[in-house]
């Protein structure tokens, strides 16, 4: 190791005395050490990472591949001849436009309207007084113990008795409220001085107006969390949207893209199922790749708090 | 929590007006129209199906029209003798044994090389391994029905390179649930290491330099102080995860629909299929549901318990 050690630093440490020239080359050593594990992390985990998110990589790949090509073996990771043809048949071949429209409709209400009530619900549970408070929010927190895949039937029965199939209020009104969002967000507003909230009202401002003016211009960063959560579970939605609607109009992309499967397979026409698989994918990744920071805190503080 | 402080001493004023008394009195009980519509959403659609459930499987329906007849346990009696019901609590368990484990030592694993600091390019691997968190479970059905194709399949390829032949993964009794597992775990994947990450992130930094004051080694340390203090991460990942696995749904609607057989048939894919397949029997499917949920919900409490005492020990 003497050997990498500059010449300067060597005629600067055999003034200083072999001790010193020592303690300098373990050091030197230490730092090539540590260099070679940061080396190998990075490969390691770019390996993994790219394992992980092999998937949907290859997916993408898939569709721009012509339709000859699709079944090559061994399977090539990129096209030898890169296309759109896929996704003309997708767009095509199923209503997937009716279906993206449906899609953003349903997830636009449910991401819209469970925000607008999950933020009240959390403030009155963080800051206001009133009996039966603390009770009230011991039974939110038990509805989290309920999932909706449980109780379906009813919901159905109900629903459907309604004359709510293949309606947008079919498919949105069950989830217009989110006991996760006023959890979430409860736990964020109990953060905030409570002196914040009896100043404003000293100061005479209602209620209302405090919400408005202070708390939600202080919460932007918890509310886009709970917002970009309720996106996507709202888009992901699968046995609600599948057993509430029925009609080709109303179905939702994640159904629509499920019948396309079935329907393409007797055909095997992979290289579309991958492209329609790929349109119902993008509004995800943008969400991921624009919000990636506020999703990770929600996710997290869900974790950490229980 | 800080007890507020009151700014303004509550006396009784007699002067003051009946509209100020109004509002006062509107005023204490002001949080309840903040709260309003959210309850009304969660009572109608989570706590009174939770227990219509139940009501709904004392009845059995006639297969014809919608006519309901009484049967008290009847549906619960059915179940008991019911050897597909036991198939599918086989299934379930097997399931769950595939999934939960895997998951949670691969997040863990992860999460800690993820948490090894490199600088500017840490996000971007974070990013790729967090990816599956946005991929619904029907997309991932669909990716993994690709992968798992017996012939052009990735996985199989894979396989093929060690010089063994991959099995027809959706079409055997034998691999289908382990195809289903894979494709789960893939699934929860992101959330789980964002979970796990968090809770590495979480742990003092001085307990890794008191360790390696100590000379304890990488091992030593993850060993000893990393997994010690992920306890709590750790007992959290467990139990949403099998709660996540007991409700896992579109990958199976995608990959195999409930077969080969009833091979991957859980719980809950019974209770899809008993409620909305063919004839519909849908008290018979309630009370499955039923049974299921009080699982959920008694796995749930133990996590609460377990969530508060771990608040009070801190």
């Amino acid at each position: 190791m003497t050997s990498d050690v500059l010449p300067s630093q060597q005629a600067q440490a055999s003034s200083d005395g072999d001790a010193i020239l020592r303690l300098r080359d373990r050091r030197l050593q230490g730092r090539n050490r540590r260099r070679v594990i940061d080396l190998g992390m990075h490969l390691f985990l770019l390996s993994v990472g790219l394992l992980v998110s092999a998937p949907v990589i290859i997916a993408i790949l898939t569709s721009f591949k012509l339709p000859a090509d699709v079944f090559n073996f061994p399977p090539q990771l990129l096209p030898e001849t890169w296309t759109l043809a896929n996704y003309s048949t997708a767009w095509n071949s199923t209503p997937l436009g009716r279906m993206l429209i449906n899609s953003f409709v349903q997830t636009g209400i449910i991401t819209a309207v469970s925000v607008a009530f999950s933020v009240p619900a959390a403030y009155a549970f963080a800051m206001m007084k009133f009996p039966g408070r603390d009770k009230l929010f011991y039974v939110v927190v038990g509805s989290l113990m309920i999932p909706f895949e449980l109780v379906f039937i009813p919901n159905f029965l109900l629903v459907s008795g309604w004359g709510w199939t293949n309606t947008f209020r079919g498919l949105t009104v069950p989830f217009l409220a989110s006991a996760f969002g006023i959890f979430l967000l409860r736990q964020f507003f109990m953060a905030l001085p409570q002196d914040l909230h009896d100043a404003a009202k000293v100061d005479g401002a209602s209620s209302l107006r405090f919400m408005w003016q202070i708390l939600i211009p202080l919460s932007r960063g918890a509310i886009g969390a709970f917002a970009i959560f309720a996106f996507l579970s709202a888009w992901n939605q699968f046995l609600w949207p599948l057993i509430i609607t029925d009609s080709v109009d109303m179905r939702t992309t994640q159904i629509g893209i499920r019948f396309f499967l079935f329907d393409q397979e007797r055909g095997s026409d992979w290289g579309a199922i991958m492209a329609a698989a790929v349109i119902v994918m993008i509004p995800t990744l943008i969400a991921f790749f624009v919000a990636q920071k506020q999703l990770v805190r929600g996710i997290a503080m869900s974790g950490l708090k229980g | 929590m800080a007890a507020p402080t009151q700014l303004v001493p509550q006396q009784s004023t007699p002067q003051r007006s009946t509209a100020a008394r109004v509002k006062k009195v509107l005023g204490r009980f002001e949080g309840y129209f903040y709260l309003l519509p959210s309850f009304v959403i969660l009572s109608i659609f989570i706590f009174l199906p939770a227990i219509t459930t139940f009501t709904l499987s004392l009845n059995r329906t006639a297969p014809f029209g919608s006519d309901t007849i009484f049967v008290g346990l009847g549906n619960y009696r059915r179940l008991l003798t019911d050897p597909q019901y036991y198939e599918g609590v086989v299934v379930t368990f097997w399931f769950i044994v595939g999934t939960v484990p895997l998951a949670i030592v691969l997040a863990v694993a992860l999460a800690i090389a993820l948490s090894y600091p490199l600088g500017r390019l840490s996000p971007i691997y974070q990013m790729l391994v967090f990816l599956p968190v946005v991929i619904s479970s029907a997309v991932t059905g669909i990716l993994f029905r690709w992968l798992f194709n017996p012939i052009v399949g990735n996985i199989n390829y894979l396989i093929s390179l060690f010089g063994v032949d991959g099995p027809n993964w959706l079409a055997s009794r034998t691999w289908s649930l382990v195809a289903v597992i894979i494709a789960v775990v893939w699934g929860q994947l992101g959330f789980n290491v964002i979970i796990a990450l968090a809770g590495v992130q979480n742990i003092d930094e001085t307990l890794y330099e008191a360790a390696k004051v100590d000379g304890a080694k990488l091992w030593q340390r993850i060993r000893y102080v990393t997994l010690p203090m992920l306890t709590p991460t750790l007992f959290f990942l467990s139990v949403i995860n099998v709660i996540f696995s007991l409700q896992a749904f579109a990958e199976i609607n995608i990959l195999t629909d409930g077969g080969p057989g009833r091979s991957t048939t859980t719980l809950i894919y019974a209770v899809y299929r008993d409620a909305f397949i063919g004839t519909p029997q849908r008290g018979y499917a309630s009370a499955q549901a039923y049974l299921l949920l009080i699982v959920v919900v008694l796995l749930s409490l133990i996590q609460f318990k377990f969530l508060a005492k771990k608040v009070h020990y801190q």
